[in-house]
């Protein structure tokens, strides 16, 4: 049995780990507020990109411009996979890698090559070492600067896009339903897939100002950047959601671990007060007798 | 960013080929913006930004207005806007790089014009 001295460090121990815990849920809970006012403000602007870029590509003949082409051959697969830089956000990464490992085993076959890039360290470091082919890595990606890196990226995707060096691009994140569920998402970014026609009524063209080209030169580029933006924020508002919902959990079980400690803590105590009572009787027994004969 | 979202009467929106009014029962439309004022009327009363340049998608009597900034006029301090347009009048006098700068650099001219509600 561990000694009174032994059980009290090891409560203060728990008690102060779980004070850092509780910290950074807290921390969380504010950088999630922040982050998921821009998201809710963001998605609207983007839903309304998307739908512009595939009327547009519902309308325009691919051979209008080059983030319109459709390879008939998807041989080349470029995977965008986002993940966080830091751990301690319960299984938000290791969810999003066990399926991406999933997918990479069974749907990616059909491509000949599959490449990746990396937004967040934790992606990065697990498939590094597996040895995995990436082109390119994003770390420190945060609210601050994520319009920034958004752009980086998708210049880079649009050359290699352009130059058919890929087929296919896929974003892959957690997107942010609530603060208590993640979702999972692989996103086509490009090719830009037209929208089903519904019925045989072919869809009115619009009226291009200052001219087709122009409108498409300008928005084309801008949507796949603003869909790269919208991506990076889902993953980092879910990231923090994660991360509280962990924090609250761990505070949780330092509070478990707490409690039967401090029962372990009173029960030896307990006993030693009996021991030592004991021994008392036991020597004033023996006294009384002695003195009796 | 989703600033508003409203049903509207009418709205004025700086084209790329000058400013532009759409009524309901528009044609499909999609234009570049320029830098300037978007206004837009509901039940008689007129409200006013100043936009950064962007793009507008009409449809289905559904305008879209996207753009990478938005202000109120009546938030914009004058003065500093005034200073801003010197400031970038300035580098156009010194101005020595390739088209695509040039173009960048007007439109930033644009935009301070309007800021500082100087009509060109």
């Amino acid at each position: 049995m561990p000694s009174l001295r032994q059980i009290r460090r090891k409560i203060s121990s728990v008690k102060g780990t779980q004070r850092i815990m509780k910290a950074m849920k807290l921390i969380s809970a504010v950088k999630l507020q922040r982050a998921q006012g821009l998201l809710q403000a963001f998605r609207p602007y983007s839903d309304s990109f998307d739908e512009i870029a595939r009327n547009l590509a519902t309308r325009c003949d691919p051979e209008l411009h080059p983030l319109l082409r459709r390879p008939e051959e998807r041989k080349k697969l470029n995977l965008v996979f986002m993940t966080s830089d830091r751990g301690l956000c319960g299984s938000f990464n290791s969810n999003l890698i066990r399926r991406i490992e999933t997918y990479i085993s069974v749907d990616a076959k059909a491509y000949e090559q599959v490449t990746f890039m990396f937004i967040g360290r934790r992606g990065r470091d697990y498939f590094l070492r597996r040895k995995a082919p990436s082109r390119k890595d994003y770390i420190g990606v945060n609210e601050r600067n994520f319009g920034e890196v958004a752009r980086k990226i998708s210049a880079l995707l649009t050359h290699e896009f352009i130059n058919g060096e890929c087929d296919e691009i896929i974003l892959v994140y957690n997107y942010f339903k609530s603060a208590l569920s993640q979702i999972i998402t692989f996103e086509k970014l490009l090719p830009i897939e037209p929208i089903e026609k519904i019925g045989d009524s072919k869809p009115v063209d619009y009226i291009y100002e200052p001219g087709r080209s122009e409108v498409l030169k300008f928005v084309l580029p801008k949507f796949i950047e603003v869909r790269l933006e919208r991506a990076i924020l889902e993953s980092i508002t879910s990231e923090h959601a994660a991360r509280m919902s962990a924090m609250e959990n761990a505070t949780r079980n330092a509070e478990d671990v707490m409690r039967r400690l401090t029962l372990l803590f009173n029960k030896t105590r307990q006993s030693i007060i009996t021991k030592e009572l004991m021994d008392i009787v036991n020597g004033t027994e023996a006294l009384r007798k002695g003195g009796m004969e | 960013m989703l600033a508003v979202k409203e049903e509207v009467d009418e709205v004025v929106a700086p084209g790329e080929l000058g400013e532009f009014g759409v009524l309901p029962g528009h044609v499909p439309f999609i234009t570049l913006l320029m830098p300037g004022e978007l206004r837009y009327t509901k039940g008689g009363v007129e409200r006013r930004y100043i936009i950064s340049g962007g793009v507008a998608e009409v449809r289905e009597d559904k305008v879209s207005i996207l753009t990478d900034n938005l202000e109120d006029p009546a938030s914009i301090h004058t003065e500093a806007a005034r200073r801003e347009l010197e400031a970038i009048l300035e580098e156009l006098k010194n101005f020595s790089g390739n088209k695509k700068e040039f173009e960048e650099l007007n439109r930033r001219l644009k935009l301070a014009q309007v800021r500082a509600g100087v009509k060109e």
